[in-house]
């Protein structure tokens, strides 16, 4: 039973507010897309979430859980940055999640990555960007979490690419896990979208159901998210 | 499977169904892919079919055997009414389009025959 | 833990590796100018490899503060604690790697240099010369007691420098995090323990020469360079336990802010 609950967070830098008073509840089984611009508090709320950042004040529970190392374990974060070792070859970063993560499935991921034509003998600092983004999103989805949080798995990448790792998301998504993937691409990505949260500044704006936002306004979630940040 | 990103998602796949089974291509009886295989096939979320396939079961359009699967109806009225109900909209939108042109009953009647003959004649 | 070091391992063998290269073809061109050469080689390369090993130190703990690559170390489900201890318990192994390498040094260089000088290469003839060379660079005439008290007290120190460094950098990442001229703020927080810990360890001192004969005429017995092992313990003790207890209580400290204030 995956669950995350994110009450009242606030999340303060010394000259700016990043989220100001988020309060959210994930459900199991669902896709939510985190939209907003640059800048919006995606990265942020992420981070906090996945242990990287520490909250200023307010409250996330995971499964019940209080963040802390802990928590780690239930949490698989993709970061939008290439953090992988530039030194380390493919098959090195898939034995150090083997050896990190108790739920890594490597034979998942050497079956995704052959899927999709990355060599496993390749140095990570000599892969395309493309490459970088498809590995990323199969490394993050082949450890078995509860909750998985994408940042921006489609910035810098290929159309071609887009479509193979839009592919391995829904292919990895199940009814027991909560994936939240943020993007400001949102015309390429609504299709695979449960549930919207639009963050503007720090704040939601809009959390909900993406099939009704489509009903009730008679719009394309990206045509909402361009008539709300229109302003911003 | 191209959607249009205005229209809720499961409405679409929902018409595509009912498309197929008025033209034939499904069959009564037939069975449907699990809402993951379907949701991969066509690149969206599961719960998106499972909403599909949900709807069309209210509308007795589909049926569950429990540990078994989705299924096209057998009844043949069902699949008539649904065919009389798509053909329905058609004609309505037609109708409604052709009198915004200024057509009158007895313009349309002839405009069809004509355009009928000159279809079959090029078949 | 274990998989913890293993990879910061994983991670520097190549540099580690390639600077051993370089140690090993200053060694060998020196060589061509006889034994002098090997004299200064062996003067030079513990320089080298401290500067080395200091840089290289620092730099596994910042690039993963401040790097994107430290997102692998810190997504782990791994207790700051933990990952502080294993980064500690890296360097000095690191630290007993590379001390173990300037041995086999010099050593090579020893019987080198007795090759050299025409006499016969035997075991007691190495230990002879690698007493001449120690107490040459140690300053002081070598025995296996001096040189393990030496030996350790540098570790402890140098163990300790590097906990007040890693400390400055993760207040860095925690309290001051996104905060203008960080690096400065964290500088003179990197001073400013050191301040405090000489401010304690000569006040420590300054106490125990009041009650001990050892600590009263220390600097005497030191100017003179005659001293004991017992001397050398008893004057080396107080501040042996200063930077232990300072190691400790910063470890803590760190793993404390990675656990709970940090900000990658």
């Amino acid at each position: 039973m995956s669950q995350l609950k994110i009450t009242e967070l606030t999340k303060k830098y010394y000259n700016k507010i990043a989220l100001r008073n988020v309060t959210l509840n994930f459900e199991q089984g669902k896709i939510y897309g985190l939209l907003g611009p640059n800048g919006s508090g995606k990265t942020t709320l992420m981070k906090v979430v996945a242990g990287l950042h520490k909250q200023t004040s307010g409250n996330v529970f995971i499964n019940d859980e209080e963040l802390s190392y802990k928590t780690k374990a239930y949490v698989s974060y993709m970061p939008t940055e290439n953090y992988l070792y530039g030194s380390f070859k493919v098959v090195d970063i898939l034995k150090f999640y083997k050896d990190m993560y108790e739920d890594f499935r490597y034979d998942y991921a050497v079956s995704l990555l052959n899927e999709i034509k990355v060599n496993m003998g390749n140095k990570v600092s000599n892969l395309s960007s493309g490459e970088i983004g498809k590995l990323k999103t199969v490394i993050a989805l082949s450890r078995d979490a509860e909750i998985y949080m994408l940042d921006e798995p489609l910035n810098g990448v290929d159309v071609l690419s887009r479509d193979t790792i839009m592919d391995i998301i829904t292919k990895s998504h199940s009814e027991n896990k909560i994936i939240v993937i943020s993007t400001h691409l949102v015309s390429e990505i609504e299709k695979i979208l449960d549930t919207v949260i639009f963050l503007n500044e720090g704040t939601v704006e809009i959390f909900g159901d993406a099939e009704e936002l489509r009903q009730e306004r008679q719009l394309s979630v990206e045509g909402i998210y361009k008539e709300v940040f229109r302003n911003a | 499977m191209d959607f249009n990103n205005n229209i809720p998602i499961y409405l679409q796949v929902i018409e595509r169904i009912k498309q197929d089974i008025v033209s034939g291509k499904l069959k009564p009886g037939d069975k449907m892919p699990s809402s993951r295989e379907y949701s991969n096939e066509l690149g969206i979320n599961f719960n998106t079919v499972a909403r599909v396939y949900k709807e069309l079961e209210m509308e007795e359009i589909v049926f569950t055997k429990r540990g078994l699967g989705t299924f096209i109806t057998e009844s043949d009225k069902q699949i008539e009414s649904l065919r009389y109900t798509m053909a329905k909209n058609q004609i309505t939108t037609f109708i409604e389009g052709m009198k915004q042109l200024g057509y009158t009953k007895e313009d349309m009647i002839r405009f069809i025959e004509k355009e009928n003959n000159h279809t079959e004649r090029n078949e | 833990m274990l998989n913890l070091i293993k990879y910061e391992f994983i991670r520097k063998y190549r540099l580690v590796f390639m600077i051993l290269i370089t140690i090993l073809a200053l060694n060998l061109f020196l060589l061509t100018r006889g034994v002098g050469g090997s004299m200064l080689f062996l003067v030079l390369s513990p320089i080298v490899l401290y500067v080395f090993y200091l840089a290289d130190i620092i730099r596994m703990y910042s690039d993963d503060l401040n790097k994107k690559t430290g997102y692998m170390l810190f997504m782990t489900p791994n207790s700051g604690y933990k990952i502080i201890s294993s980064k500690l318990l890296t360097a000095i192994l690191e630290g007993f790697g590379l001390l173990l390498i300037y041995f086999l040094f010099i050593i090579v260089n020893s019987i080198y240099i007795i090759i050299s000088i025409g006499e016969v290469v035997d075991f007691r003839r190495i230990l002879s010369s690698i007493n001449n060379i120690l107490s040459g660079s140690l300053g002081y005439s070598f025995n296996l007691i001096y040189l393990f008290i030496t030996l350790f007290s540098i570790l402890v120190f140098i163990i300790a420098f590097i906990t007040t460094a890693y400390t400055a950098m993760t207040i860095r990442k925690s309290l001051f995090s996104e905060i203008k001229f960080g690096g400065l703020i964290s500088f003179i927080i990197f001073l400013l323990i050191n301040w405090i810990t000489t401010y304690v360890s000569s006040w420590l001192y300054g106490l125990l020469s009041n009650i001990s004969p050892y600590y009263e005429s220390m600097d005497i017995i030191l100017s003179t360079g005659r001293f004991n092992q017992e001397t050398l313990i008893m004057i080396l003790l107080p501040m042996i336990s200063v930077a232990i207890i300072q190691t400790i209580t910063l470890t803590g400290f760190s793993g404390y802010l990675l656990e709970k204030k940090i900000n990658l």
